[in-house]
């Protein structure tokens, strides 16, 4: 019986992973951080939308199913130097603290995933000069009860809880500036999640939504979004936000209210900007190592994005998941047993 | 203009006499057309108009609202790709003009719409369809300079003047009495020349120069 290595321990690595142990194969899992769960337990990922679910009870059976599985080896800190070899025998160097070894593979599953945007680039936005705008992945953190704060949302700067809060959508998605045009395809949904949760536990707060297009297209979003201007009285403002200023020691805000059409000077006491998700550093490593094609923003090409959208250019490597591009977690453990799928059968032939 | 009938029926009630005075339209009757959008494509610095959309990044970190009320420029954009010329140039035309060429909009914009050019491409459209009316004096020496510099290469002091106030009808202001002692005085101190030099071959550049123009 051949080995297959799965390159990332993230939903979608670990759900491939287990779905192929569970069919008899012996899964070899790579993952550069000492822990499992990718950028849900990276950022302590605290509830999912749309149905405000702990990210806990979806992760955490993901994770045992690898954990309890005798046919998975799983090599934490440990990254794929150099692949050589075609399909079906491939040789592989996995190198960690402990030293380097070589194995040999039937099929690599590529499942690096992405990183969050870096929004330090948006310097109208001042992240990094102001402590008071965070990114949705810090508030995140700052909502699980096993966080930094302890689940409680507090400025930076101060400690204090905020009262006006102001979120900025699309954060280094559709913005040529920054190179990346494509759509986040989260950021909508999780600023809105965030919105809830944040009136749920505050509600004297304000929350305020700076959107160009609220893109609710999945199971039970535009559902949220309904609930979040119903129930929350969440004020969603269609404009961009386009600068973060400070006046008197407060954040002060500047967007154009295009209903209204004319610019709006707005002061709050914290600012969430709904950061994007970026090709990872492990895609970007693994299309090097794996000599794949990436598209112009660095995600992996499938060789075909309607027929075989889980195999990359090469044979014998397949892809999945967010290193293709932006994907919600709910996608990324359909594209984690898909793949598994797909390699069982080139494996058969 | 909002097409009223005399009468109006709502919920079978008649509505007779002058209601249309007391209940004005809100619908914009104006034939929506792309035909204003195709010639600010074309201008100078408008082919970006069609990546706009809408986002208002550009109005939100602008410059100018704090001193120019109503200054929009993605309202500017949006009117010219509507076609909705007439609010255009009857709210817009004073205000289009006066952007000061700060480059955030531009430096901002997340479709890459080079807005400042966009902008000026939107003015010199409007100035294009004349709907600026008598030229202010600013314009007037504007025209009055470059004229001067196409067609000698250099600038006459005394000609720039005369054309100056002949352009915005005021030559009778040129000979009042200061004036010309101002002009007497700068003449005798050799500030201003009477004539002119010439610039050797000037006439093939200038020729060049129109061309390029049309």
């Amino acid at each position: 019986m051949k080995t297959v290595l799965v390159i990332g321990g993230g939903v979608t690595g670990l759900k491939a992973s287990s779905e192929l142990a569970e069919m008899g194969y012996n899964v070899a899992l790579v993952e550069k951080e000492d822990y499992l769960g990718g950028q849900v337990a990276k950022h302590k990922y605290y509830k999912l939308a749309p149905d405000l679910r702990l990210a806990g009870e979806v992760i955490d059976p993901v994770i045992k199913a690898v954990e309890s599985n005798s046919n998975i080896k799983v090599y934490k800190h440990s990254h794929v130097v150099a692949v050589s070899g075609n399909a079906p025998e491939f040789k592989a160097k996995i190198k960690n603290s402990k030293g380097e070894s070589e194995e040999s593979f039937g099929a690599i599953v590529v499942a690096t995933g992405f990183d969050h945007f870096d929004p330090t680039v948006k310097q109208e936005y001042g992240y990094g000069r102001f402590k008071d705008v965070v990114t949705n992945a810090e508030v995140e953190e700052m909502l699980n009860p096993n966080g930094s704060t302890k689940g409680q949302l507090k400025r930076p700067s101060d400690g204090k809880t905020p009262k006006k809060i102001a979120i900025f959508q699309c954060v280094g998605s559709r913005d040529r500036q920054v190179g990346n045009p494509y759509c986040c395809r989260v950021g909508c949904v999780v600023s809105t999640k965030q919105a809830i949760e944040i009136k749920e536990k505050y509600p004297d707060s304000e929350v305020y939504v700076y959107y160009m297009d609220m893109r609710m297209f999945g199971r039970g979003w535009e559902e949220l979004y309904g609930k979040a201007m119903e129930d929350y009285e969440i004020i969603f403002t269609r404009g961009r936000g386009a600068e973060v200023t400070l006046k008197n020691q407060q954040l002060s805000l500047r967007a154009e209210e295009t209903i209204m059409d004319r610019p709006i000077q707005h002061s709050v006491d914290m600012i969430i900007l709904a950061a994007g998700m970026a090709a990872g550093e492990g895609t970007i490593d693994a299309a090097k190592v794996l000599g794949i094609k990436q598209n112009d923003y660095g995600f992996l090409s499938p060789k075909d994005d309607f027929l075989s959208p889980n195999e990359s250019s090469k044979p014998g490597i397949f892809i999945a998941g967010a290193d293709k591009g932006p994907m919600d977690i709910e996608n990324c453990i359909v594209e984690g047993a898909a793949v598994a799928a797909k390699v069982a059968g080139s494996l058969k032939n | 203009m909002a097409e009223n009938t005399d009468k109006m029926v709502i919920d079978g009630v008649e509505l007779t006499g002058i209601w249309k005075e007391f209940l004005p339209s809100r619908i914009l009757y104006e034939d929506v057309t792309t035909e204003f959008l195709d010639e600010v494509k074309k201008l100078p610095g408008g082919s970006t108009i069609v990546r706009c959309y809408q986002c208002g990044t550009c109005s939100g970190g602008c410059t100018l609202p704090d001193f120019v009320d109503k200054f929009n420029p993605r309202r500017f954009i949006d009117l010219v790709r509507r076609g909705h010329y007439d609010i255009l140039v009857n709210e817009n035309k004073d205000l289009v003009w006066k952007c000061v060429s700060c480059q955030r909009c531009t430096h901002r914009c997340p479709k890459g719409v080079n807005t400042q050019e966009v902008v000026r491409a939107i003015a010199k459209f409007l100035e294009d369809k004349k709907v600026f009316g008598k030229l202010t004096n600013d314009e007037a020496f504007d025209e009055v300079f470059m004229e001067e510099v196409i067609e000698d290469g250099r600038i006459d002091e005394v000609k720039i003047v005369k054309d100056f106030y002949s352009k915005t009808g005021r030559l009778k202001d040129m000979m009042s009495a200061d004036q010309i002692s101002l002009g007497f005085k700068m003449l005798t101190s050799g500030r201003i020349k009477l004539f002119g030099g010439k610039i050797k071959d000037w006439k093939k550049v200038s020729k060049r120069l129109k061309e390029e123009i049309q």
